[in-house]
């Protein structure tokens, strides 16, 4: 590849590779075990509880625990190589030891949302078929339902306070089991996992854990990730080691100015989320970092104790905590002085949200953008050579172009979908070569979103291609109206739809929850006036008490979409 | 009578729930409440405008002898309470709100409760010991700067300190219960309706008063309950401790029959009333999203 069709490859710094294509290590458990070799008696990970109860596990702990439960697997359990194991467990100490266990066991991690219902558990399970579950014991009753067609025979359950000191995890247990009721009983066959680990411990000694892995090629599928799995069919994308580890490099060269060994990260965003799998729980990892684990970021006032406790130098988020966080008066009024930037995932970051998290912590969100099926990311903002509203560059090794619906390269500022290409893009989806086919075109990944490149290979995103709106002919794009519906500030959430209009073939209409209640639906209109192109201007705002919302907090058009147009209907 | 051992009991647990209530805090929640002095403003008028206000009222109307009449004003000028706190938690309050008002109620405490007490007692024409009380108050902060200190050395202590500060603050009426009451069943017998009457109202009117004006000034409902809840509940151990070591025992007997009574009495009151906010907050709350974020 020439610079010619990379020029972006000019904005990196000098310290970032201009390729990457091979990772360092050959698979993920490699990795784990030679960085906690280097950090060994450092701190790896903290979970930090909302009154500040607190629990910590080494490089070297982590380190050993999941070598023990990855025996416990393989040999108690019985799995072989590239058997599935599910893993649904918020963040906390248990979820890195089961997630680098599954991993060095040369098993493939079938990451599941804590929060799914029986019935989407049921279809994911149905699909993996895994043969081992490690669950959080707060969810446990939708555990039974779930299995109910597709018995997994092994169960592991943990708790959410697992490997935190005696005391706090005692008056854990005591107020969720007593005051909070939300310890259901676990009554399916299964094994604590501290038993488990006991367990594995007990058989390793017959056994060395680096074979596992040693079978493994890079080209191996890692982890299982399902997309877009709210409705129709549940399908996973097939991360292979080599996917995730050229990712995590992509993505932690990209980002200058960090210190191996020297910085402290948040993580509040569920580790379950390919963007915080990839970037928090590895790539904090391989920084030798301290990875503060956040179980659960609601309230946002749950995040109090951990940036008055630990010296955050760098979280990670999406725009719904960023825009939450920059408007909490506790967060407004000491802002964490360590913090070096952030990194904005996941979904769009909006300019009032990136604008206003400036103004209060005076450090930048650098914003990346990805997808699940790109392990997840592709580009990235580039410390002090941000442009504000652009999702950055291509991360080295990466290909990026906008394409008309023929797959043709449109002319440079032209809209088109971005097509990828690079080391991070999938091996397909988990038995659907007939969704893979649709998405895959000559080797590129087409993302479904419409972008824009500029002269030196910046991109922006326009918009989700399903989410287009035409208006009499005019490409509408929701992103630029919400943008600039979301700068008024009486509004707190918006998103913007279109719907059948007998005139002008479809309209645009905005959704807005309000921050000011005596906010009229007119005013608001005449600030799109004043910003937007006339057609672009919303011809209804529907003022609503929510707006419906996926699992990581991006506001779901296409639920907006169909309330409106059943209550039309 | 209240004998050395119970004195000593009665120490040790306010020492712990004082600890509890320090360990709760941090000084970024100073520098939060100092930045933001309107909520400070409106959490300092309720607690130490409206409180003693009622209970001078309570005192004046209600035919109570004079004994009884200082309990109710202590009472009445106490900081708010640790288990307002738990109670804010569990009517889906501003928790936040709940313990900050808490801790400036108690450390403009040890300014304010002395000059209102001479103040409203001038008024009642009873006497009231006010060096033992400032004394008292002052010694009380220690174990809540001890207990800062220990979040601050080690988070896990400190939030363990502070459940069991909270906790003890419940245990504290089972206390009251084995060892006042029976000792004191005559005199509860005895006592006219116009004790209980007081006991009870000033909690009552309390929360109700907090309310209306956390809403008159358009607080978010969130807030006005908190504030409601914080304005109502007194640090009842806190008015026995004072008087348990400052008025001679067989004087402290009569003049805490108001602050225990009103302390077992607080607990059916604010239940009834997080229940009442329980269900105003499931009819007014907005759907979050069911994510974790």
């Amino acid at each position: 590849m020439t610079t010619d069709q990379r020029p972006w490859t000019a904005f990196y710094g000098p310290a970032v590779r201009k390729d990457i294509d091979a990772p360092r290590y050959p698979t993920l458990g490699d990795m784990v075990a030679a960085v906690a070799h280097q950090y060994a008696a450092k701190t790896a990970f903290t979970c930090c509880l909302p009154n500040g109860m607190n629990g910590s596990l080494s490089f070297a702990q982590a380190d050993e625990m999941s070598d023990a439960l990855a025996v416990y697997l393989r040999e108690v359990c019985g799995l072989a190589q590239g058997d599935r194991v599910a893993l649904q467990a918020p963040n906390g100490l248990s979820y890195p030891v089961a997630a680098f266990a599954v991993l060095k066991a040369g098993c493939i991690l079938v990451n599941v949302n804590p929060l799914y219902t029986a019935e989407e558990m049921a279809r994911v399970f149905a699909d993996a078929e895994p043969k081992a579950l490690i669950v959080v014991d707060m969810f446990a009753d939708k555990v039974r339902e779930a299995t109910k067609g597709h018995p997994i025979p092994n169960i592991i359950v943990t708790q959410v306070a697992e490997f935190l000191p005696a005391a706090p995890r005692g008056i854990v247990r005591l107020v969720q089991r007593h005051w909070d009721r939300s310890l259901p009983p676990v009554d399916f066959p299964h094994i604590r996992l501290p038993a488990a680990i006991a367990a594995g411990r007990r058989a390793r000694a017959s056994v060395a854990v680096e074979e596992y892995r040693a079978q493994l090629t890079p080209d191996d599928v890692a982890v299982l990730q399902y997309t877009g799995g709210t409705t129709g069919v549940a399908k996973a994308a097939m991360l292979t080691h080599r996917n995730l580890l050229v990712n995590m490099e992509q993505t932690m060269e990209m980002i200058e100015g960090v210190e191996p060994g020297a910085e402290v990260a948040l993580t509040a965003l569920p580790l379950y989320h390919i963007f915080a799998f990839t970037v928090n729980l590895m790539g904090f990892w391989w920084l030798g970092a301290r990875n503060v684990l956040i179980p659960n970021p609601r309230p946002l006032s749950n995040l109090k104790r951990a940036f008055e406790n630990y010296r955050i130098t760098w979280m990670s988020g999406v725009n719904t905590l960023f825009n939450g966080l920059a408007q909490e008066l506790w967060f407004r009024d000491t802002p964490p002085r360590h913090l070096k930037f952030a990194s904005a995932g996941g979904m769009a970051l909006q300019t009032a949200v990136a604008e206003r998290w400036v103004e209060v912590t005076g450090k930048p969100v650098l914003e990346g953008y990805g997808m699940t099926e790109t392990s997840p990311v592709l580009t990235f903002n580039p410390l002090n050579r941000v442009r504000p509203g652009s999702i950055g560059i291509p991360v080295p090794g990466t290909d990026l172009r906008c394409v008309d619906d023929e797959g043709r390269e449109v002319a440079l500022g032209e809209p088109g979908e971005l097509a990828a290409r690079g080391p991070q893009v999938m091996a397909g989806f988990w038995r659907r070569p007939e969704e893979t086919a649709k998405v895959m075109r000559d080797g590129w990944l087409l993302t479904g979103d419409i972008g824009v490149r500029d002269a030196d290979g910046y991109f922006r995103i326009v918009d989700r291609k399903k989410d287009m709106i035409i208006v009499s002919g005019f490409k509408v794009y929701p992103n630029e109206v919400e943008d600039c519906i979301a700068l008024h500030p009486g509004v707190a959430e918006v998103g913007v739809i279109g719907v059948p209009d007998g005139a002008t073939g479809e309209a645009v209409e905005a959704h807005v929850v309000l921050r000011d209640p005596a906010l009229s639906a007119e005013e608001l209109r005449n600030h799109c006036k004043a910003h937007l192109t006339a057609y672009k201007v919303p011809k209804r705002v529907v003022v609503r008490d929510a707006l419906p919302r996926s699992n990581v907090g991006k506001i779901l058009r296409k639920d907006i979409r169909a309330e409106a147009l059943a209550g039309k209907g | 009578m209240v004998g050395p051992l119970e004195q000593a009991i009665l120490a040790a647990m306010i020492f712990v729930i004082m600890l509890g209530m320090g360990a709760s805090l941090t000084p970024r929640d100073f520098v939060l409440a100092f930045r933001r002095p309107y909520g400070l403003l409106i959490g300092l008028v309720s607690q130490y405008g409206f409180m003693p206000l009622i209970g001078f009222g309570l005192a004046s109307i209600l035919p109570v002898p004079p004994v009884v009449a200082i309990g109710i004003l202590i009472i009445s000028c106490m900081p708010g309470g640790t288990t307002s706190n738990m109670f804010t938690y569990f009517s889906k309050g501003n928790l936040a709100l709940s313990l900050l008002m808490t801790v400036n109620s108690t450390l403009f405490g040890v300014l304010l409760i002395p000059l209102l007490l001479v103040l409203y007692a001038g008024a009642l024409e009873v006497d009231i010991p006010r060096e033992n009380v400032i004394v008292t108050l002052v010694l009380l902060l220690v174990p809540v700067a001890i207990g800062m200190g220990l979040r601050k050395m080690n988070a896990n202590v400190g939030a363990v300190a502070e459940f069991g500060g909270s906790a003890l603050g419940l245990f504290f009426i089972l206390f009251l219960v084995v060892s006042w009451i029976p000792r004191n069943w005559g005199f509860l017998m005895e006592t006219g309706w116009a004790t209980y009457a007081a006991s009870i109202g000033l909690g009552v009117i309390g929360m109700a008063i907090g309310y209306g004006f956390a809403r008159a000034l358009r607080l978010h409902p969130r807030n006005a309950r908190t504030i409601s809840l914080e304005t109502g509940i007194q640090n009842g151990p806190l008015a026995i401790a004072i008087i348990a070591f400052t008025w001679p025992a067989d004087e402290a007997q009569a003049v805490m029959a108001v602050p225990v009574l009103y302390s077992l009495f607080i607990v059916i009151v604010s239940t009834a009333v997080t229940l009442i906010f329980r269900r105003a907050n499931l009819a007014a709350e907005q759907k979050l999203p069911d994510g974790l974020l």
